[in-house]
C-alpha cells in the first residue's frame, strides 16, 4: 500500500520530484567539493575528484529513479515526448508511416466490421443458438403434422411471403404480408410492442382477420398511431383488425415484411392443401436436446407423412441447421476471402512499416551510438524505438478509423444483395478492440524486428556500417531482402485473386442470357382476389391494359407471369402424351410460365422451330404451349417437338393435352451462373388456374422516354385504381443486381489487390532508394573508374530483380496453393488459371521493374566528385 | 596516506544507513562522511551507489525524507529513521551477527 502511494506520488509529482532529486545530488557534490577545498586542493581538482568519486550523474539519477519504482511510467512519458519531438523533425517519415498502416489497417477494420456483423454477431432473437431453419419449405398441413409429432422443439412456425395491396390514403402500394401459422413469432420469441401475437385458436380455418403491422409500416402508412390496435386497414380488397405491432428491431431472419396475417384468414385455399409447399419453418429446440437427436426425429416423421401420402409426399428429407448457419451460409466464403486477402494487404503494409523504420535507425545510427556510450542501455534504447513504433501504429490505426469508416460506406453503396439483409453493418466496441488491438501487435512485433536487428549488432558492426562498407551480408539487409520477398509474394497472391475473380465476372458479363435486355422496363402487378375471383375477369383486365399500354406512342409492351432473374417461377410436374406415366410423384418438374402479348419479339427471345403464339390462341382455341431447348434436350430427346402433346398431371381430372406449337430459345432465368430449367409457356388466356393473378410487364422503347413510367400507372389506374404497381425497374438494372454479389466480390479483392501492389511497389522503391543512398560513394567511384550507364543499373538493379523474381515464385506457389479456397466464387475459371497466374505475375514484374528504376536512375546522376568529397 | 579500504559485501550498505541514522536524521553527504569516519576511512562507500539505495529504502518505507535547512542554511534532504525501519534495523542486526558468528566459527574450526 505505502509503495503504490510512493509510486504514485512520485508520477504524479514527476516534476517536483526530478527537480528535488537533481538538488539533492548537486548538495552532495558541492559539499564534497567544499571539503576538498578545505583539505587544500585547488577548486578544479576539487570538482573533478568529486566527480570521478560519484560516478555519472546522469546514471546516478536513472538508478535513483529505478529505485524510487517511478522508471516504468516516467520512463514512459519521457520516451513518449522525446518520440513526439523526433516524429515531429521528419514529417516525411512519419505521415509515409502512419498512412501506410492506416491503409492496411484501415481496409482491415472495414472487412472487419462486416465479419463481425455478420458472421459474428448473435442473431436478434432471444437464445439464438436454440434456432434452426429447415432447408425444404413446408406446407402448413405438414408443418402440423410434424408439430404433432415431435417432441424436441419447444415451438415452431412458418411463413410465406405474399404480396398484397393495402389501400391507405395515397397511392395504392403493394407491401410484402407474411402469411404465417401461430407459432411463428413465439418461436422467434420476439414480443410486440404494442398489442399481442396471433393466438393459435385464431389461426384456424374462419378465423378472424386481425394482422399484426412491423414498426416501419406503423410509422410510414398509420402515422406511429398510439391508438391503433383494433382498428381497420384495407389489405387487397378485405378488411383486417390491427392487433399488435412489432418493434423497429425485430425482422424476420430471411424474408422483409411489412404486416403478419395468418395463414387462413389471408390465403385459406392454400392453407388446407398438403401439396403446397411454400411456407419457410423456423424451429426452437428444446434446450436439451442437440440438433442430431432432433434430425432423427424428424426424419421419422418425414416417413410417416410419405407412408401416409404416398402421391405427393414420397420424397421427403427434411433437413434442419442451426439458423445462423443457413442465413450466411452463401456469402460465408465471400466475406472469409475477402477477410484473408485485406488481413494480406495489412501483412504488406507493416513489412513496408518495418522496412521505414529499419532505414530510420540506419539514419540515426550516429545519434544511437552516442547516446550508447554515453551510458543508456541497450534495452532502454530498445524501449525507446518500440515506444515510437507502437505509437505510430497507434496513430496508423487512428487514422486507419477514418479509412475504415469511408471504406464501410462505400461498401454498402455497392449495395451486395446478400448484405443487404445486415443493412445494421456498422461499428462497435468489437470493432474499436479489434483496431486497437491490430496497431498494438504491429507496433510492437514489426517494431521490434527492425529494433532487435539495431541492438544485436556490436557498436563496432554499427560503425563499420555506418561508414557506408559494401558489406551487404548483415543481418539487417538479409531482413529487408526477406520482407521485400515476402511483399512481392503477397501481392501476387492477391493479384491472382481478383485476376481470377475478375476473369469469372467478364465470363459472366459474357453470358448470353437468351433475351436482349436494352431499352426495357419492367413492373409488376397483381389482381386481388376480391374484385377478380374469376379467370374470365382476369384475361379481360390483362388484354384491355395491354392495348391500351402498346396504344402509347413508341411502345412495345407484353407481360410474362415471372421474369427472369427475378428470382421465382412456378413449377408443375408434367407428363407427356403416349408415354408411359412415369411413377407418382417422379415426373419430370417444369417451369411453368405464362405470358400475353409478343413476349418473345420484346425479349428478342428466338423461335428456333416452329412458331410463336398467336392472337388466336386464346380462351375457347385448342390449347398451345411452346417449349424451350432445355424441355427438348431433357424431355423430348427423340421426338419431333413441334406436335407433341404435354400436361400437368391432375388428381381426378381428365387431361387437358396442350399442343406443341414452338421451341423458344433458352433464357437464363434463375441466374447467369446457373443451368437453364426445361421451362413451358402458355398464354394467360388459356390459364387455368384462378391464382395467377400476378405479371410483370415488359415494355419496350426505341430510347428513354420521358415519364413512361407514370404513363403506364395512369392506364392501370384507368381501369382499376386501386392497383399498386411495383418493382419499377429496367431490365438492365435487373442484369446488374443479378450479379451485384459477384461485382461486389471482385470489385473489393480489385482494390486490395491495387492496395498491395502498390505497397509492394513502394517496398521495392524504398529498398532500392536507401541502397542507393547508402552506396553513393561506391556508384561515384564505380562511375569515375568509366563504368557506363548500363553497368551501374545492372548493379542497382541486380538485387531488386533477383528478390521480385523470388517473390513471384514463392508468390505462385501460394496462389496455387490458397486461390482453390475460393474456388465457389469463380464462374467458369479454375482456380490456378494459368493465363491469370502468368498475366499477374508479368503485371508485377513490370510493377516491380518500374520501382527499381527510378531510384536507379538517380544513381546515373552521381557526380563522382561531390560522392566523393561527402567522405 | 589513503588506507586499503574495503569493498562493501552485497547488502550491508542498508543495513550501515539504517545504522547510522538511528542516532540521528543526516542527509546523504552525512551519511556518506558518517560511514567513513566511523569506519576510520576503512570502508568506501561508492558516492554514487548511495543515493539508489536511499530512494529504495525510502521506497519500502524504512527511513523518510524531510526537507530542511544544512548547516550554511541549504535546502537540503534530511533522511530519518521509521518505526519499521528501527524493527528492520533490528532484523537485519540479528541476521547478520548470525552470519558473522558462523563465518567467524567456520573460518576457526576449519
Amino acid at each position: 500500500m505505502h509503495d503504490l502511494l510512493f509510486r504514485l506520488r512520485t508520477l504524479f509529482r514527476l516534476h517536483a520530484v526530478e527537480n528535488e532529486l537533481h538538488d539533492e545530488l548537486c548538495f552532495h557534490l558541492e559539499q564534497q567539493v567544499t571539503k576538498y577545498v578545505k583539505s587544500g586542493m585547488t577548486e578544479a581538482e576539487a570538482v573533478r575528484r568529486a566527480r570521478l568519486e560519484f560516478g555519472g550523474l546522469d546514471q546516478v539519477k536513472d538508478e535513483c529513479r529505478e529505485a524510487r519504482g517511478i522508471s516504468f511510467f516516467e520512463t514512459l512519458v519521457q520516451d513518449l515526448s522525446y518520440t513526439t519531438r523526433t516524429l515531429l523533425r521528419t514529417p516525411a517519415f512519419t505521415s509515409c508511416a502512419v498512412l501506410t498502416l492506416a491503409l492496411g489497417i484501415g481496409a482491415n477494420t472495414a472487412i472487419f466490421s462486416v465479419v463481425n456483423s455478420v458472421l459474428l454477431n448473435p442473431l436478434p432473437y432471444p437464445n439464438p443458438q436454440e434456432l434452426l431453419a429447415a432447408r425444404q419449405n413446408e406446407s402448413r398441413p405438414n408443418l402440423k403434422d410434424m408439430q404433432r409429432l415431435t417432441s424436441s422443439f419447444s415451438s415452431s412456425g412458418g411463413v410465406n411471403v405474399t404480396p398484397m395491396d393495402f389501400n391507405g390514403k395515397g397511392e395504392p402500394v403493394r407491401i410484402h404480408a407474411a402469411f404465417v401459422d401461430a407459432g411463428l413469432l413465439p418461436t422467434l420469441g420476439v414480443q410486440p410492442t404494442l398489442g399481442r401475437w396471433i393466438s393459435a385458436d385464431e389461426d384456424v380455418k374462419g378465423g378472424p382477420r386481425n394482422v399484426l403491422v412491423s414498426y416501419p409500416f406503423w410509422r410510414d402508412f398509420l402515422g406511429s398511431d398510439a391508438h391503433v390496435l383494433g382498428k381497420s386497414i384495407r389489405l387487397s380488397g378485405n378488411s383486417y383488425t390491427v392487433i399488435g405491432v412489432m418493434p423497429s428491431t425485430f425482422a424476420l431472419p430471411k424474408e422483409t415484411v411489412d404486416i403478419f396475417v395468418s395463414l387462413w384468414a389471408a390465403y385459406p385455399e392454400a392453407a388446407p392443401n398438403r401439396e403446397v409447399h411454400f411456407m419457410h419453418t423456423y424451429w426452437r429446440l428444446r434446450p436439451e436436446v442437440t440438433l442430431s437427436q432432433a434430425q432423427a426425429e424428424i426424419a421419422q416423421v418425414d416417413r410417416r407423412i410419405a407412408e401416409q401420402f404416398p402421391d405427393g409426399e414420397r420424397d421427403r428429407r427434411t433437413m434442419l441447421v442451426p439458423l445462423h448457419d443457413w442465413l450466411v451460409g452463401n456469402i460465408r466464403t465471400a466475406i472469409l476471402v475477402l477477410f484473408g486477402s485485406v488481413g494480406l494487404v495489412l501483412l504488406i503494409a507493416c513489412a513496408n512499416f518495418a522496412m521505414l523504420l529499419m532505414a530510420r535507425s540506419v539514419a540515426r545510427q550516429r545519434e544511437l551510438m552516442i547516446r550508447a556510450s554515453l551510458g543508456a542501455k541497450n534495452s532502454r534504447l530498445i524501449r525507446q524505438r518500440l515506444t515510437e513504433s507502437t505509437l505510430l501504429a497507434l496513430l496508423g490505426g487512428a487514422a486507419g478509423l477514418v479509412v475504415a469508416k469511408l471504406g464501410t460506406t462505400f461498401l454498402l453503396a455497392l449495395k451486395p444483395a446478400a448484405l443487404q439483409r445486415f443493412a445494421a453493418i456498422h461499428m462497435d466496441l468489437r470493432v474499436f478492440l479489434f483496431v486497437f488491438a491490430v496497431s498494438l501487435v504491429t507496433g510492437l512485433l514489426f517494431g521490434l524486428l527492425p529494433a532487435w536487428s539495431a541492438s544485436r549488432g556490436d557498436i563496432a558492426e554499427a560503425l563499420r556500417e555506418n561508414a557506408r562498407a559494401p558489406c551487404s551480408g548483415t543481418s539487417r539487409s538479409r531482413l529487408r531482402s526477406f520482407l521485400v520477398t515476402a511483399e512481392i509474394a503477397l501481392a501476387l497472391i492477391l493479384l491472382a485473386g481478383a485476376g481470377l475473380l475478375i476473369k469469372g465476372f467478364l465470363h459472366l458479363r459474357s453470358v448470353n442470357p437468351g433475351f436482349n435486355p436494352a431499352n426495357i422496363m419492367t413492373m409488376y402487378l397483381q389482381l386481388p382476389a376480391t374484385r377478380y375471383p374469376e379467370i374470365p375477369s382476369e384475361t379481360n383486365f390483362r388484354r384491355e391494359l395491354l392495348a391500351r399500354i402498346n396504344a402509347l406512342p413508341g411502345v412495345q409492351a407484353a407481360m410474362i407471369s415471372d421474369l427472369p432473374l427475378a428470382g421465382n417461377y412456378v413449377g408443375h410436374r408434367v407428363l407427356i402424351d403416349g408415354r408411359p406415366a412415369p411413377a407418382v410423384g417422379t415426373e419430370p418438374l417444369v417451369q411453368t410460365l405464362s405470358i400475353m402479348g409478343d413476349y418473345f419479339g420484346v425479349m428478342q427471345v428466338p423461335i428456333r422451330a416452329g412458331r410463336d403464339f398467336q392472337p388466336t390462341d386464346r380462351e375457347g382455341q385448342p390449347l398451345v404451349a411452346i417449349v424451350n431447348e432445355a424441355f427438348v434436350r431433357q424431355h423430348l430427346p427423340n421426338q419431333k417437338p413441334i406436335g407433341s402433346r404435354i400436361d400437368w398431371i391432375r388428381r381426378d381430372e381428365p387431361h387437358k393435352w396442350m399442343t406443341i406449337v414452338g421451341v423458344a430459345g433458352d433464357v437464363k432465368h434463375s441466374g447467369l451462373s446457373q443451368p437453364v430449367d426445361p421451362a413451358v409457356y402458355a398464354p394467360f388466356s388459356q390459364n387455368d388456374e384462378a391464382w395467377r393473378r400476378f405479371m410483370t410487364f415488359v415494355i419496350k422503347t426505341e430510347g428513354p422516354i420521358a415519364g413512361l413510367v407514370e404513363e403506364v400507372k395512369k392506364q392501370v389506374w384507368s381501369l382499376d385504381s386501386q392497383i399498386p404497381v411495383s418493382d419499377i425497374q429496367s431490365m438492365d438494372g435487373r442484369m446488374a443486381v443479378s450479379v451485384a454479389q459477384e461485382r461486389f466480390n471482385m470489385l473489393l479483392l480489385g482494390i486490395f489487390a491495387v492496395l498491395a501492389l502498390t505497397l509492394a511497389g513502394v517496398g521495392i522503391y524504398g529498398m532500392i532508394a536507401y541502397r542507393v543512398n547508402q552506396r553513393t560513394h561506391d556508384i561515384g567511384v564505380y562511375i569515375a573508374l568509366g563504368a557506363q550507364h548500363r553497368d551501374v543499373l545492372r548493379l542497382i538493379m541486380k538485387d531488386g530483380i533477383k528478390l521480385t523474381l523470388l517473390g513471384i515464385v514463392v508468390g505462385l506457389a501460394g496462389a496455387i496453393a490458397l486461390t482453390r479456397l475460393m474456388v465457389s466464387l469463380l464462374f467458369e475459371v479454375k482456380p490456378a488459371d494459368p493465363a491469370t497466374l502468368i498475366g499477374v505475375a508479368l503485371l508485377l514484374a513490370a510493377a516491380a521493374l518500374l520501382a527499381c528504376y527510378i531510384p536507379a536512375r538517380r544513381a546515373l546522376s552521381i557526380q563522382p566528385i561531390n560522392a566523393l568529397r561527402c567522405e | 596516506m589513503p588506507s586499503p579500504s574495503i569493498e562493501l559485501p552485497q547488502g550491508t550498505l542498508d543495513l550501515l544507513i539504517l545504522r547510522t541514522l538511528a542516532l540521528e536524521p543526516l542527509h546523504g553527504w552525512g551519511i556518506s562522511e558518517r560511514i567513513q569516519q566511523i569506519s576510520n576511512d576503512m570502508l568506501r562507500v561508492q558516492q554514487g551507489a548511495l543515493y539508489p539505495t536511499l530512494h529504495r529504502l525510502e521506497r519500502r518505507g524504512w527511513i523518510e525524507a524531510r526537507w530542511g535547512a544544512s548547516d550554511n542554511n541549504r535546502r537540503v534532504k534530511f533522511y530519518e529513521l521509521t518505526k519499521t525501519g528501527r524493527q528492520q534495523l533490528e532484523i537485519e542486526r540479528q541476521a547478520w551477527e548470525k552470519l558473522a558468528a558462523v563465518v567467524s566459527q567456520i573460518l576457526e574450526t576449519a
